[in-house]
């Protein structure tokens, strides 16, 4: 089932693709164009959607319960750290990222803390003192540009 | 009650640990809108390396990378987030200014403030040494009996400056607009469009001459003419100009900074007079030599004039060819 | 010749005792930096040219300094390659194959002794075939044009979209895919934004480290949280020593191939390194994987890519020092500092700086013997990492991957990007796609199409020019063999029953 399902989102997919790709256009000095190749790509992307979907493998035993659901924290995490980072600062969202995670992988919260803010010290001396390499420092603890 | 207080110890030692990093002096920042080993990496690491070794600025300048968009991101980063930053170098050059004039950045020339250029590498046109052409009338002569007589190239897209210079020439030369937009141009790689001239695969390219001068001095090409205002320093002496040749273009690349479009007017100058100190040293002088690079000096409100013209006049060319409407 | 009085003094000059030093640091900082996730040899050489500037290094100096870190970079990127499953950067893609299952079965410390060894020799053959051959192959590689490449690209896409035993319609859907996801951004040839939805961020197309990383190792931590308590769990790994004799983890045939492969491919401008190791590991696979080893755990499946990827590395250096054409990207930043130490590469190179040239090539058979020596040892302490229990190493892992792509390009968007690439990584490893023809294919798509797409500028658009040399016919016929293999042995896996895909099997 799962294979039905990709194919045919493959399939659509690379309608979409190839469709698009009719979009660009530049009217000199280009013999073949940005668009040919993609076009050319959906073909065998759309045909091969179809087989998968017409012959599919048997289903791989998809995660349910707690385990999706510490999948999907796990993403949101990383999702969070992304949209936090610049704007929060480098020490304490890596702290609540890196703890997190160790919790969410089954650490007692006393050492996933701690791993928490050993991550975050540690990779800081890496990157900013060792390596030379900016870092986000937040506006929390920097104040305003 | 244990786990709260070592959670409380740790947010303190964050705390110290981030008071610390943001109460050392500001550095002086240059934003390169390329990755590592870029060309505006390598303005950055070199005028910021040259900078600190001068003595004009006493801690390391701090580079940071944000590609994107040839230059678009970082433009629009330092429009939004950093418009009043004094602390703050963005490197750009003819590249950058090509993308402005085709409406690529999310703005217009005046959303920034222009500093200065430092420097320029100097356009050329070069052939293979058994092309029957000798000169860059010969090239324009054959090209106008058939635009497809001879296939051209260069390191950026159609529409890119290298393109756009070759053309301004061939109108330079008397051709049409429509002979103009038939001339077949081919993108390759930095560096790789002299190999490919010299096996054969192209017959004309235009580019900067300073990541190949080996080959000139090694006559392993031959070069049609350079695009500056005056014959090069050795070992480019021998080599013509395009103006000698009648054909008046100029087309050199330069490398240069703006800095956000509200930074005061004091540090704007304070700013131009560091990078002016910079290009009268030794030190500036010797590191564009090494590169191929030539000393050109224009700063503050000369610069700013000369942006917008050279904006204007790659936008008039663009609109004609039809690379923008 | 006086090839071997001038290699002598290059010896001369790449042994004295400051010299040497500063390969070993090089070496040193280079392997740690490397085995940093997300950290390859570009952004680590990047990260230390501020270092010898600041040491104001003789030219000679600086170089052996700078190739010793990328010689290092090159080792440490296969120490997360097979500890973790996380490509430091393209070529190390391959090593993960076979590398990775051979530490998840305890056998991290022979994978890491072997990738070593066979570094080792690919790296000194390459480097004896640069010494012999530079100025040669380099006017060789000019007959490579448009048509050439194209023809080259699609060989190594559609040879490696046969690797694995999976399903090969999906193997080639995961490979065109990733050529797909390549054209997203500008297009070089005519600057016009596609697939980017009018973000800038996407105007530079996708960086291939972060879709590896994602790809691999968010995946791979996905995977490990679904796994966890359900039996399959990954248990704490004997990693104890290398567990092999030294002699047996030499294969000369497997190293021998790959190496000249490696250092031929390496030649040749462009994607070298990375095709080098794609190529090497199927062209083994097909020669010596008589029992279907390969993707479990076959030392050979480690011993192919790392020879042929650090042959390819010393063939890189061909065109760089005789042409001033950058192979990749690292040679490319080289490049740049040997032009700021006041050095033109290019054809006069080897004519006006003899001494430089001669250091570098002595200097580099010495960081190959540093690089083993120093390696060895250290072999069971990185091994050792695996003894940290996953829930404190993961989220260590996580964080630097994150942070090795954020300082290069201080963009949020990336991480965002990281973390979809590590929920498609999952989807497709469930479901039996290999994550590998993906990778493969964002890479090469790029100069795949441009390449095309020159070769048909240039002949005004006449087809006929893709099939014009006997050596771009040649490359097509080898690609059509390859499809042909592909179709009978997918007919074949039909005929017989349809077997469960393992879960999780390895990319």
């Amino acid at each position: 089932m799962s294979d039905r399902i990709a194919g045919v989102a493959l399939a659509l997919l690379a309608a979409w693709y190839g469709w698009t790709a009719g979009e660009y256009q530049i009217d000199f000095a280009d013999v073949v164009g940005p668009s040919a190749f993609p076009q050319v790509l959906a073909v065998p992307i759309g045909l091969l959607g179809l087989y998968i979907a017409l012959r599919p493998d048997p289903s791989p035993g998809w995660p349910s319960g707690r385990h999706l659901l510490g999948q999907a924290m796990a993403v949101g995490l990383l999702v969070g750290y992304a949209l936090l980072l610049v704007p929060v600062g480098f020490l304490p969202s890596t702290t609540v990222l890196a703890g997190a995670l160790a919790l969410l992988l089954g650490a007692r919260p006393g050492p996933a803390a701690a791993s928490g803010v050993m991550v975050s010290l540690g990779c800081y001396a890496l990157f900013a003192w060792v390596l030379d390499l900016p870092l986000p420092p937040g506006a929390l603890f920097a104040g305003p540009e | 009650m244990r786990k709260g207080g070592r959670l409380a110890r740790a947010g303190g030692l964050i705390a110290v640990v981030t008071l610390l990093a943001s109460f050392a002096s500001p550095r002086v920042e240059c934003l390169a809108p390329g990755g590592p080993g870029s060309g505006w990496d390598f303005t950055c690491r070199t005028v910021g390396r040259l900078l600190q070794e001068i003595g004009i600025v006493d801690r390391p300048v701090q580079v940071i990378n944000m590609p994107g968009g040839i230059g678009a991101v970082a433009f629009s980063h330092v429009a939004e987030n950093r418009s009043r930053d004094a602390g703050l170098l963005v490197a750009t050059s003819t590249v950058g200014i090509t993308q402005i004039a085709q409406r690529r950045y999310p703005g217009d020339a005046d959303r920034m403030r222009w500093v200065a250029m430092l420097g320029a590498d100097i356009g050329v046109v070069l052939v293979r040494p058994d092309s029957p052409y000798r000169t860059l009338n010969d090239l324009f002569a054959a090209l106008k009996a058939d635009p497809t007589a001879v296939v051209t190239g260069g390191t950026s897209g159609a529409g890119g400056y290298d393109h756009l210079r070759l053309l301004l020439l061939a109108r330079a030369a008397g051709m049409s607009t429509e002979e103009l937009r038939r001339i077949r141009w081919v993108q390759f790689d930095g560096g790789t469009a002299v190999p490919q001239l010299i096996g054969g695969h192209v017959g004309v390219i235009s580019l900067d001459i300073g990541e190949i001068s080996g080959f000139v001095e090694a006559g392993q090409v031959r070069a049609l003419g350079v695009l500056s205002d005056a014959r090069l320093p050795p070992p480019f002496a021998a080599l013509p100009t395009a103006r000698e040749q009648g054909l008046d273009v100029v087309g050199i690349n330069w490398r240069g900074f703006y800095t956000g479009g509200r930074v005061a007017d004091a540090a704007y100058t304070a700013m131009v007079d560091s990078l002016n100190r910079l290009y009268e040293s030794d030190k500036w002088q010797q590191a564009m030599r090494q590169h191929g690079l030539q000393a050109i000096w224009r700063g503050g409100p000369e610069f700013e004039a000369f942006v917008r013209q050279h904006i204007a006049q790659l936008r008039g060319l663009s609109q004609e060819l039809g690379v923008i409407r | 010749m006086e090839i071997l009085p001038a290699l002598g003094q290059g010896f001369g000059v790449a042994l004295e005792p400051q010299n040497l030093l500063l390969a070993l640091i090089g070496c040193f900082a280079g392997t740690v930096i490397g085995a940093l996730p997300g950290i390859g040899p570009t952004n680590g050489i990047a990260i230390l040219i501020p270092l010898a500037f600041s040491l104001s290094l003789s030219p000679v100096a600086a170089m052996i300094l700078l190739t010793s870190v990328y010689y290092g970079t090159m080792f440490g990127g296969r120490i997360s390659s097979i500890l973790l499953n996380i490509p430091g950067d393209a070529p190390a893609v391959m090593t993960c194959l076979d590398g990775y299952p051979m530490a998840r079965q305890g056998r991290a410390a022979d994978a890491l002794a072997i990738s070593a060894i066979s570094s080792f020799l690919g790296g000194t053959l390459a480097t004896i075939g640069l010494t012999l051959s530079a100025p040669l192959l380099a006017q060789a590689a000019i007959h490579f044009g448009p048509a050439e490449y194209f023809a080259l690209y699609i060989m190594a896409v559609v040879a490696v979209s046969g690797v694995g035993s999976a399903n090969p319609a999906k193997m080639l859907l995961s490979g065109l895919v990733g050529l797909a996801l390549a054209t997203i951004g500008l297009d070089p040839a005519s600057g016009v934004p596609r697939y980017t939805f009018d973000s800038f961020e996407l105007y530079d197309g996708i960086d291939f480290v972060v879709a590896a990383v994602g790809l691999f190792a968010i995946s791979e931590f996905l995977l490990f949280i679904e796994q966890r308590g359900s039996g399959t769990e990954a248990k704490r790994l004997p990693v104890g020593r290398i567990g092999t004799a030294f002699h047996r983890m030499i294969y000369p045939m497997v190293t021998l191939r790959a190496s000249l492969l490696g250092f031929i491919i390496g030649v040749l401008p462009g994607a070298g390194a990375t095709m080098a190791s794609f190529l090497s590991y199927t062209l083994e696979k097909r020669i010596s994987d008589k029992e279907g080893t390969f993707g479990r755990g076959d030392p050979r499946g480690v011993a192919a890519p790392e020879a042929a990827d650090n042959a390819a590395a010393g063939g890189n250096l061909v065109p760089m020092l005789t042409l001033g054409i950058p192979g990749s990207g690292t040679t490319a930043i080289m490049l740049g500092m040997l032009v700021t130490l006041n050095i033109q590469p290019g054809p006069l190179l080897f004519e006006r700086q003899p001494e430089l040239v001669w250091g570098l090539v002595a200097s580099l058979y010495v960081s190959n013997v540093i690089l083993l020596v120093l390696n060895i040892p250290l072999v069971g302490i990185f091994a050792r990492l695996l003894t940290v229990p996953p829930r404190y190493l993961m989220p260590v892992i996580v964080v630097v991957s994150f942070m090795g792509v954020y300082t290069v390009s201080n963009s949020a968007f990336d991480l965002l990007l990281m973390a979809a690439f590590g929920v498609l990584g999952y989807g497709m490893r469930k479901m039996g796609f290999s994550l590998v023809p993906m990778v493969l294919g964002m890479l090469l798509g790029g100069p795949m199409e441009q390449s095309l797409r020159r070769a048909l500028q240039a002949s005004g658009g006449q087809v006929s020019i893709l099939i014009a040399s006997p050596l771009s016919i040649g490359l097509h016929l080898t690609t059509l063999g390859v499809v042909v293999l592909a179709i009978f042995l997918e007919i074949r896996r039909r005929r017989r029953l349809h077997r469960p895909v393992a879960p999780a099997e390895v990319a």
